[in-house]
């Protein structure tokens, strides 16, 4: 029987076996290899890209390269996303390695943010994690932490160091012994056909008499179109790292266990492929 | 950055008053023609305020934002910046002047329970403005604050229900300053329009001003359910 922090490693060390290539109008000195890399799931495209960079760097002339960006079949990809939900949301139903172009020029103004240093991505990141306590703990838990202790949850994801993340993030997934929940859940739906960029509401982990919130009761309440069948057949799928958790996991569970270290649960709504 | 609470209590906004407010808001600003528009989404019915306007600007000196003579019934559309008049001025010689559009949007967020304010600014050929572009044109008086920790700030961020590239004034220390206002004891405060209060305060670090007749709309006139 697995342990419930096992999943936790699991969902830690998640990897995708990415392929990236120049995008063919840019200007080389010499051809350009396509890059591999195994990207982790839980981690931002602009953070554990600077190999690709230099890489391609190379061929290149210094006055080609511009602020470095990256693309999926046309779509720019926003780097601000964890590498898993792009790939859940844009290529989880593909052929492996994930194809991804990177541009050096013609950056996207209107469909990505700006990434200028680490710097960007740290804000970011810490912004999302408060936010996220804001929802479970209003805020209380952040609040109480020390700088250290915030800088030693962007220095474990930035380093690839489970226990010293989890030395922290432990604090961030407790609740008080007389509740038996987080206040709320900190979560995104995220669809690729719809112009809004995700669905996020308030949402508890508990029921007025006590009962535990599953993962469809979740989806009734604020994307009921992902699970109502349609012709009595699922045309969507309803994807978390990778995988389909069942409708009946208690949300609550799914926050402690399988959110990013941004401590949000990032869900993709994507079409069942019909094979 | 850590947001320490300052009034004896918390004033949360719930998102029906903000709605309530809002509407209020732009109800009053249909009536000085202030440009103010409330915008539903057509997915899920939860919306924004939005106005847009032009900016002229002198390119080398940063401006200083205060605007002549809020309390008029036209539409602001063209904010001139006012520039201590010198000799390279009054020859025109020197300075460029450009026209920066300006769009603000007013979000409520959920997870604070704030409203926030997003912006974008682009020059009129397209070019949108830069971080350090936009840090440079806020109010002089407000710059000392950003020095210290501009990433606490403005920052840019996705618009939660667009999709696009936005500034974004951090909500995190809204409830601090609001609260101090609208909390404690002074109960006359509490119907007081949130939206007015909050933009009116946040607004000109960023280059919005509201006209004084906003604070004429007494609570009275507002739709209102008790606490």
């Amino acid at each position: 029987m697995t342990d419930d922090k096992d999943v936790l490693r699991d969902v830690w060390f998640g990897r995708i076996p990415t392929c990236f290539t120049l995008y063919q109008d840019e200007i080389t000195e010499r051809e350009a290899e396509p890059y591999y890399l195994l990207l982790p799931r839980i981690s931002y495209l602009t953070l554990v890209t600077d190999k690709v960079k230099k890489h391609f760097q190379k061929v290149m002339r210094q006055e080609e390269v511009s602020e470095i960006w990256f693309e999926y079949e046309g779509t720019p990809l926003k780097w601000h996303y964890p590498i898993g939900l792009l790939f859940d949301l844009h290529a989880s139903n593909t052929a492996l390695p994930w194809s991804i172009t990177v541009h050096f020029k013609n950056f996207p103004e209107k469909d990505l943010l700006h990434c200028h240093s680490k710097d960007v991505i740290e804000a970011h990141f810490m912004a999302c994690i408060k936010e996220a306590d804001a929802l479970k703990h209003k805020s209380q838990v952040i609040n109480e932490m020390q700088k250290k202790d915030h800088k030693q949850l962007w220095m474990g994801l930035q380093n690839d160091k489970f226990e010293q993340f989890w030395a922290i993030n432990r604090k961030l997934m407790e609740y008080p012994p007389e509740d038996n929940g987080f206040r709320y859940i900190p979560f995104r739906i995220y669809q690729a056909t719809t112009e809004r960029p995700f669905i996020q509401k308030l949402f508890r982990p508990l029921a007025s008499g006590g009962q535990l919130h599953t993962l469809g009761d979740l989806l009734k309440d604020v994307c009921p179109s992902a699970i109502t069948p349609e012709d009595g057949e699922q045309k969507t799928q309803v994807m978390i790292h990778g995988i389909e958790p069942m409708l009946e996991t208690p949300i609550q569970w799914l926050s402690e266990h399988m959110s990013y270290p941004d401590n949000f649960l990032h869900i993709s709504i994507i079409p069942r492929p019909t094979d | 950055v850590s947001c320490s609470m300052a009034g004896e209590e918390d004033f949360f906004l719930e998102e029906k008053r903000f709605k309530q407010y809002c509407e209020d808001f732009v109800k009053h600003s249909q009536q000085i023609g202030d440009g103010w528009e409330w915008r539903t989404s057509k997915d899920l019915g939860d919306g924004y305020l939005s106005k847009t306007h032009f900016q002229v600007r002198n390119r080398h000196i940063p401006p200083d934002l205060e605007e002549k003579n809020n309390d008029n019934t036209e539409p602001t559309l063209f904010a001139h910046v006012e520039e201590p008049l010198d000799d390279s001025q009054a020859a025109g010689a020197g300075s460029t002047e450009e026209v920066v559009r300006y769009e603000y949007h007013v979000l409520y967020s959920s997870s604070y329970q704030v409203p926030v304010l997003y912006f974008r600014a682009c020059f009129l050929d397209g070019r949108p403005l830069t971080l350090d572009e936009v840090w440079g044109s806020v109010h002089a008086s407000y710059q000392a604050c950003l020095q210290e920790g501009p990433w606490d700030t403005i920052t840019q961020q996705e618009h939660p229900i667009l999709g696009q590239p936005f500034f974004v004034l951090h909500p995190c220390r809204t409830n601090e300053f609001i609260s101090a206002v609208l909390g404690g004891s002074q109960k006359h405060h509490r119907h007081t329009n949130y939206i007015i209060l909050w933009l009116s305060t946040v607004g000109p670090v960023v280059g919005l001003n509201l006209p004084l007749s906003y604070a004429k709309l007494a609570p009275e006139q507002s739709t209102n359910t008790d606490l």
